[in-house]
């Protein structure tokens, strides 16, 4: 138990101190790299500002998000319901998906305007694809034999789709969700490069410009911390949503071999 | 066919009994009219309030013959009632019990159980569903999720959901074909009890033959694909019945009489 902290924890420290190390023992000029003790010190110094500008790519970020995740739990629904919209559907997605989102991002610009509405359908554009494709995989994966009994039960679609469908799908709807989740503030992050002048995008480039080296790095690294306490702020939600799921029982129970 | 259109008259005259079943030349084809023959013209009387199990040999068409009579699939041939209706679509008043226990993982036992009642609308009915939780011995499992249960508290909760809404016909599938030989035991001394203490007409389909003669009144079995009945015993032990049962001759004699019918048909070579 203690290891698992311990050797992670002791990997991390002795890269950075080589880090610091190097840096330090060649003299590597600031603008160039700066030492992890500058960055930290940066982002001390500059905390305010920058946890300002986190906030603005969030919010472009959770709005997109929300946005992406409604729109592909029911464009999945439809697709998984009818084979028609399927046909017709699906081709165009793949196609939507495979366009390289980050060389269109200017043209979003020129659609949508300068600032966070920009920004916020670049998100939606990053993150629909995953909820959609495994919302439909989950919808599609339910149980036919309880599907069928349901149906003896006397069920309603409504009430397939409520009961049966949703639920099975439930799983594979959250491991989209945590995809698009990820890559969502990626994608704000992009949006704010071509299309804002706020944000830890725009902080990036700006900063860059001005060989303000060590505020890039401090609003990376506050950046890569976030996504990660983000990423596990999905997990604790899906641990919420799916008590009963195999991949979150902390017991593994030896049944009997015939089940 | 006299004999066939003399049970649907008597159907006619029994209509009263709402849950006794008429078969009337029915059969069932898959894939068109070249295709395979599942069940070949069966006509049949079922009373209400027997207990009937039918057995016969994998692929013989019997779980077929179930689905078509709750309705759950159409016939290529004959006629198919519940008292005085027709069958032409999932029958309402049918319990089901499958192979598998299709449990809803997500959902916990007292939940899974309380299913049919929201599907179909029924309030108040969450007192029966820990009594039948009681009587099946499973009550302090009812927030459990199925996971944590065995082969065996499982498809006891699937015959609880089947059982919930009073159902007149209870029909089980193979229910206890995936459990041990002890579960399956206990098991059909439980089905015994629930048969005389919710009073539901029962219908089983086997593929055991001591199971089949020891759970029901009446044992039709089947052979052959098509499927058709080969006999149809009447098992006159009275409820209810000890396992012990299973060792007296008489029921030892009715084992070799559906035995011989499935040597007969190459099923069994002894």
């Amino acid at each position: 138990m203690i290891a698992g902290v311990l050797w992670p924890l002791l990997s991390g420290l002795i890269g950075l101190a080589l880090w610091e190390g190097l840096v330090r023992a060649f003299h590597v000029p600031m603008f160039l790299l700066p030492a992890p003790s500058q960055i930290v010190l940066t982002i001390v110094q500059q905390g305010p500002y920058l946890m300002t500008q986190l906030g603005i790519t969030m919010v472009a970020a959770g709005l997109g998000l929300v946005m992406s995740v409604a729109l592909g739990l029911a464009a999945g629904a439809a697709i998984a319901s009818s084979r028609l919209v399927d046909r017709m559907l699906t081709p165009w997605l793949v196609i939507a998906h495979a366009i390289p989102k980050v060389v269109i991002a200017p043209l979003f610009l020129v659609w949508f305007g300068f600032g966070l509405q920009s920004e916020m359908f670049f998100v939606v554009a990053f993150t629909f694809f995953p909820v959609i494709v495994n919302t439909v995989t989950g919808l599609k994966s339910a149980d036919p034999e309880q599907l069928l009994m349901v149906r003896a039960m006397g069920a309603t679609p409504r009430q397939v789709l409520h009961k049966i469908q949703f639920p099975s799908a439930l799983a594979s709807i959250c491991a989209g969700i945590k995809l698009a989740v990820t890559l969502a503030p990626v994608g704000a992050v992009i949006g704010e490069f071509v299309a804002s002048n706020a944000g830890l995008g725009h902080l990036l480039i700006r900063a860059v410009g001005d060989m303000d080296t060590p505020l890039a790095f401090a609003a990376v690294t506050v950046f890569s911390i976030f996504g990660v306490l983000l990423w596990r702020a999905a997990e604790w939600v899906e641990r919420r949503v799916l008590p009963w799921h195999p991949s979150q029982r902390d017991t593994f129970l030896l049944r009997d071999a015939n089940t | 066919m006299l004999a066939a259109d003399r049970i649907w008259d008597n159907g006619d005259r029994a209509a009263t009994s709402s849950s006794s079943i008429f078969l009337d030349k029915v059969e069932k084809t898959y894939g068109g009219p070249a295709g395979v023959r599942a069940v070949a013209p069966i006509t049949v009387e079922l009373p209400a309030g027997e207990a009937v199990s039918i057995v016969g040999p994998s692929g013989c068409g019997k779980s077929t013959l179930m689905r078509l009579i709750a309705g759950l699939d159409a016939p290529t041939g004959g006629r198919i009632r519940i008292g005085s209706r027709a069958v032409t679509g999932p029958v309402p008043d049918i319990g089901i019990v499958f192979q598998r226990d299709l449990l809803l993982e997500w959902r916990r036992v007292l939940g899974n159980v309380m299913l049919p009642a929201e599907i179909k609308g029924l309030g108040g009915l969450q007192e029966r569903a820990r009594e039948l939780l009681a009587e099946l011995d499973i009550a302090s499992f009812a927030d459990a999720y199925p996971w944590q249960l065995s082969g065996g508290m499982r498809q006891r909760v699937a015959i609880a959901r089947a059982l919930l809404p009073r159902p007149k016909l209870l029909f089980l599938d193979e229910p206890f074909s995936a459990l041990d030989a002890l579960t399956r035991d206990q098991m059909n001394v439980l089905l015994q009890r629930l048969q005389t203490s919710q009073g539901v007409t029962t219908l089983m389909i086997t593929h055991s033959i001591s199971e089949a003669i020891f759970c029901a009144d009446r044992v039709l079995v089947m052979s052959g694909r098509p499927g058709c009945v080969l006999d149809d015993i009447r098992v006159p032990f009275e409820r209810p019945r000890r396992l012990a049962v299973r060792e007296t001759p008489a029921f030892a004699a009715i084992g070799r009489r559906i035995r011989e019918h499935f040597e007969k048909a190459g099923v069994l070579v002894g």
